[in-house]
């Protein structure tokens, strides 16, 4: 597990390059080494060699020397006295050299002077001899007895040049010997970090390998994506464009460039050039918005006017934040979409709403102003029709008394419609104040509204306990009056009418009748009554103004006051329901969100 | 800066009486609300000035014996409402006893003199005094009915309606909001 | 209640409106001494007369033209010298938040405008005597509301 972490690190490849040169180090100091070895051994093998020569030359002087003197002795020519000569002073020149080569070693050193001492001793008994022939024949005794001590210095230093020769012989077989121990581990060494650099080198070839691959897979994602990206942008109708915030070099997407109604990157991506495409009166807010957003490294969605190349208006939204690469730098990314049909239609739905509006507000004053200017000249006939009655009813025959109570029912009617109207469009005013009311005043209001009723009736209310609640109180009222008069106006005729009233919290989801995406909870408020009710069927057809289902002559009555019911409940957000059995009674629900 | 007062009409009538009959150097003696004796004869100038000057304070010299007797009735009922240990006694007793005469008569008096009926005098105090403690003090509905020995807040309201058409709740809320708007001037 | 006539004055731009209000005081019982006014302007003006002869009852349309009632009320609450009239609105239909603001703003009575003779005596009737009731029971005049 370690080695395959080891293997999969970055440091890897680092620390075999590192290893590697440590390991071509190695083996430079190793074959340095053995180079120098190497040298030192020919070296001394060449020193040897000097030694052993400077030697023998040396003998073969001294033999010369000896030839001569033998010559000299022979002949007594002085011809042979050049030799003899010539040779000392090479002796001397000779030994010279030997001393210096063999300075190095003590064993030498002392056969050195050994061997000095016998060169000494045999020159002087050369050149003793020499003296001695000069004058005396060969046979002398003196002269042979020099001539013998001279062949036996001869011999001993022949002796000791051998053993000179020897030594040296010897000294270099040793050096050789250990020069060769050291040199024998030298191809180890190398052959063994050799492998093991191969080894190495052949791992980080894998692995290095393995992630061209993978750079090239990615490279290969990123291009599709890229891609991918552009075509995104053409069918998104959107462009997107990258900041480097250190090195203020921006990047425009192509189809960034395709917005502006130009060729992909046909000019240079710079902030200026971008800014000369904004519409004039939008530009310094653009200005001080990008300032911000460099600031902020955000920018919420900020939208502005450009003038495309073929002069036309359009309408961008540009959004940017700040992203951070892996390399540590901070590029701001932005995406800009051509929002214009969104704008428009905006902007045009605004304006159909603001028409909309004044258009209500048209209609609504119109029909308060017309109920409320209606009621005037009604109240008038009415009024002077009862004078009328007062004055002159004695005066009247039969069928003017007749057509008076006619006339008084035909008036009396048209005023509770207008009355009504005129409720119905005090409910759609568009100024609406909630206040916090308490629901159990404004049911208390609502019955004293409808006492006197109440009282002829001998009705019974019971009511739960309502809550306080944001509403707008006098339209509250209205609904319950209008609901309690309901029930009072459609009661049994030989029942006395009993309401009951019911509030509970309730859940929208757990309601039926609730549409499901609406606010959460809701007070349930529900009236009962036992009156005379109405077929299930008509449930959602009573609350539609002017629709009833009684004619005037059975009940009294406009169509109008359910349908105030149900404005009322809807300015409040809220929902009425109905629902009833022929007979025994109904049931109105209201729900009321809290 | 602004300051509440609460008015004490009868502290306020009897000083501002006592004021006057000082001021006319009137030897006097108090016998009972509304009723003094005064200890000498007053020349009928004075006694004009002093009822001109009385007036102004809306304070009237009652001359008529009917009207003082009303006067007494309206006075027994203003008290026996504000009482709060008269408030369970039965009225028409009270009266009768306090002021010796039978019920039947002071009633028939008091419709006579002010077009009205001692039932509904009551009511109209009753309620004026509702009013009163809607406006000044802090008191629910529910201690405003109680105090007044109504045997509900609904009897108070539909009573409270009845005589002014506006619900007591109602009155309230108008009494506040003309409140905010004196304070905001 | 006999002594004194009571004095009405009613503001209202309906001449009809007019005639019917003085021919129900002149029907009542009650002694009473009425004066019309067509508008806002003409009203305001008389009052603001200073010997002008202060009303016990002032009964206010509200649609009137030049002023209409609300600013008349609104200048004479304003006059201390006007304390003393009983302010009633003398309307056709109001929604209930204008009822409460009329009364809000000071006025002491609001009459609906009945549609027929008979109520409106009846309602003026009980206007004037509940005033003058108030009037003699030294009751406080700031709490005088009341709704017909």
């Amino acid at each position: 597990m370690k080695i395959k972490r080891i293997y999969k690190s970055t440091m890897f490849l680092k620390s075999i390059f590192v290893v590697s040169i440590f390991a071509i180090f190695f083996i430079s100091a190793v074959t340095y080494k053995h180079i120098n070895i190497l040298n030192n051994s020919s070296k001394w093998v060449n020193h040897s060699y000097d030694v052993n020569l400077e030697l023998e030359r040396l003998f073969s002087y001294l033999k010369d020397s000896e030839t001569g003197q033998r010559g000299f002795l022979i002949t007594k020519d002085s011809s042979f006295l050049k030799p003899y000569i010539e040779s000392k002073e090479k002796i001397i020149k000779s030994f010279a050299l030997v001393k210096v080569y063999t300075k190095s070693n003590p064993d030498q050193e002392q056969n050195i002077r050994k061997l000095e001492f016998y060169l000494s001793k045999k020159q002087n008994y050369l050149s003793a001899s020499m003296q001695l022939a000069h004058t005396k024949p060969v046979t002398d005794h003196a002269l042979k007895e020099k001539l013998v001590i001279g062949k036996i210095t001869m011999d001993s230093i022949r002796i000791q040049i051998n053993e000179m020769i020897l030594l040296e012989k010897n000294l270099l077989k040793n050096r050789e010997i250990s020069y060769t121990d050291t040199i024998k581990v030298t191809p180890v060494f190398v052959y063994i970090t050799l492998l093991i650099t191969l080894v190495l080198i052949s791992i980080s070839y894998v692995r290095i390998s393995k992630d061209l691959d993978k750079l090239k897979m990615s490279n290969n994602s990123l291009a599709v994506m890229n891609e991918s990206n552009n075509l995104a942008e053409i069918v998104g109708n959107f462009g997107s464009w990258q900041l480097n915030v250190d090195s203020k070099e921006y990047t425009f997407s192509d189809n960034s460039y395709r917005l502006l109604g130009f060729q992909p990157q046909s000019f240079f991506a710079s902030q200026e050039n971008f800014l000369n495409h904004i519409h004039t009166e939008d530009r310094s807010s653009f200005s001080t918005a990008n300032e911000q957003m460099l600031l902020d490294g955000y920018l919420a969605p900020f939208t502005y006017r450009i003038i495309r190349e073929d002069k036309k208006v359009r309408y961008f939204r540009t959004t940017a934040r700040i992203v951070t690469n892996k390399s540590g730098d901070e590029i701001l990314i932005g995406t800009t979409s051509d929002v214009t049909d969104e704008v428009l239609v905006s902007l045009s739905l605004e304006q159909q709403n603001l028409e909309l509006e004044a258009s209500n507000k048209e209609l609504s004053a119109f029909n308060y102003v017309a109920s409320h200017d209606l009621q005037e000249p009604l109240r008038k006939i009415q009024t002077f029709v009862s004078r009328l009655s007062d004055k002159e009813y004695n005066n009247l025959s039969q069928s003017g008394k007749e057509f008076m109570g006619r006339i008084n029912n035909s008036v009396e009617r048209m005023r509770i419609l207008i009355d009504d109207l005129l409720q119905y469009s005090r409910t759609t005013k568009i100024e609406k104040v909630f206040e916090e009311s308490d629901l159990n005043e404004l049911l208390e209001n609502a019955k004293s509204d409808t006492q006197q009723t109440i009282d002829e009736k001998k009705a019974i209310i019971q009511s739960e306990k309502l809550p306080q609640m944001m509403v707008i109180p006098f339209q509250i009222q209205q609904l319950f009056a209008n609901l309690i008069g309901n029930s009072l106006k459609y009661s049994k005729d030989s029942v006395a009418p009993q309401i009951k009233i019911t509030c509970s919290k309730v859940i929208a989801e757990e309601e039926d009748q609730v549409p499901k995406n609406t606010k959460e909870k809701f007070y349930k408020i529900t009236f009962i009554d036992n009156g005379i009710g109405f077929e299930q069927e008509y449930a959602e057809k009573i609350f539609i103004l002017f629709n009833r289902l009684h004619n005037k002559n059975e009940y009294a009555g406009t169509g109008i006051g359910l349908a105030i019911c149900k404005k009322i409940v809807e300015n409040h957000k809220g929902f009425i329901f109905a629902a009833a059995k022929p007979d025994v009674g109904a049931t109105f629900t209201i729900y009321l969100p809290e | 800066m602004k300051i509440y007062v609460k008015f004490d009409f009868n502290s306020v009538c009897r000083k501002v009486l006592e004021e006057k009959l000082i001021k006319y150097n009137v030897k006097y003696r108090v016998l009972g609300f509304g009723e003094i004796d005064i200890l000498e004869k007053i020349d009928s100038a004075v006694l004009k000035s002093f009822t001109e000057e009385l007036k102004e304070y809306g304070i009237d010299i009652i001359e008529n014996q009917k009207t003082v007797l009303v006067q007494k009735i309206k006075d027994t009922i203003v008290e026996m409402i504000h009482n709060s240990d008269l408030v369970n006694v039965k009225s028409s007793v009270y009266l009768a006893e306090k002021l010796s005469h039978s019920y039947g008569y002071l009633s028939n008096l008091f419709s006579d003199v002010t077009y009205t009926s001692i039932e509904n005098y009551i009511i109209m105090q009753k309620i004026e005094f509702a009013k009163q403690l809607i406006v000044s003090t802090d008191l629910s509905l529910t201690e405003i009915a109680f105090q007044l020995n109504y045997s509900s807040v609904a009897h108070l309201s539909t009573q409270f309606k009845n005589a002014t058409g506006i619900t007591p709740s109602g009155f309230q809320r108008i009494i506040t909001k003309r409140r905010e708007i004196a304070n905001k001037k | 209640m006999d002594k004194d006539y009571i004095h009405i004055i009613l503001a209202d731009d309906d001449e009809d409106d007019r005639m019917l209000f003085t021919d129900a005081f002149g029907e009542l019982r009650i002694n009473t001494k009425v004066n019309t006014f067509n508008d806002g302007v003409e009203l305001m003006d008389y009052l603001n007369t200073p010997d002008a002869i202060l009303p016990n009852v002032l009964f206010l349309d509200l649609n009137m033209p030049k002023k209409n009632g609300i600013e008349c009320l609104y200048e004479i609450k304003q006059n201390s010298r006007f304390n003393d009239i009983a302010i009633a609105i003398f309307s056709t239909s109001s929604s209930e938040e204008h009822i409460e603001e009329t009364f809000v703003q000071g006025a002491n009575i609001y009459i609906k405008k009945p549609s027929d003779f008979t109520t409106l005596k009846k309602v003026l009737s009980d206007v004037v005597t509940i005033n003058w009731q108030y009037h003699t029971s030294g009751l406080n005049r700031d709490n005088f509301l009341l709704r017909l």
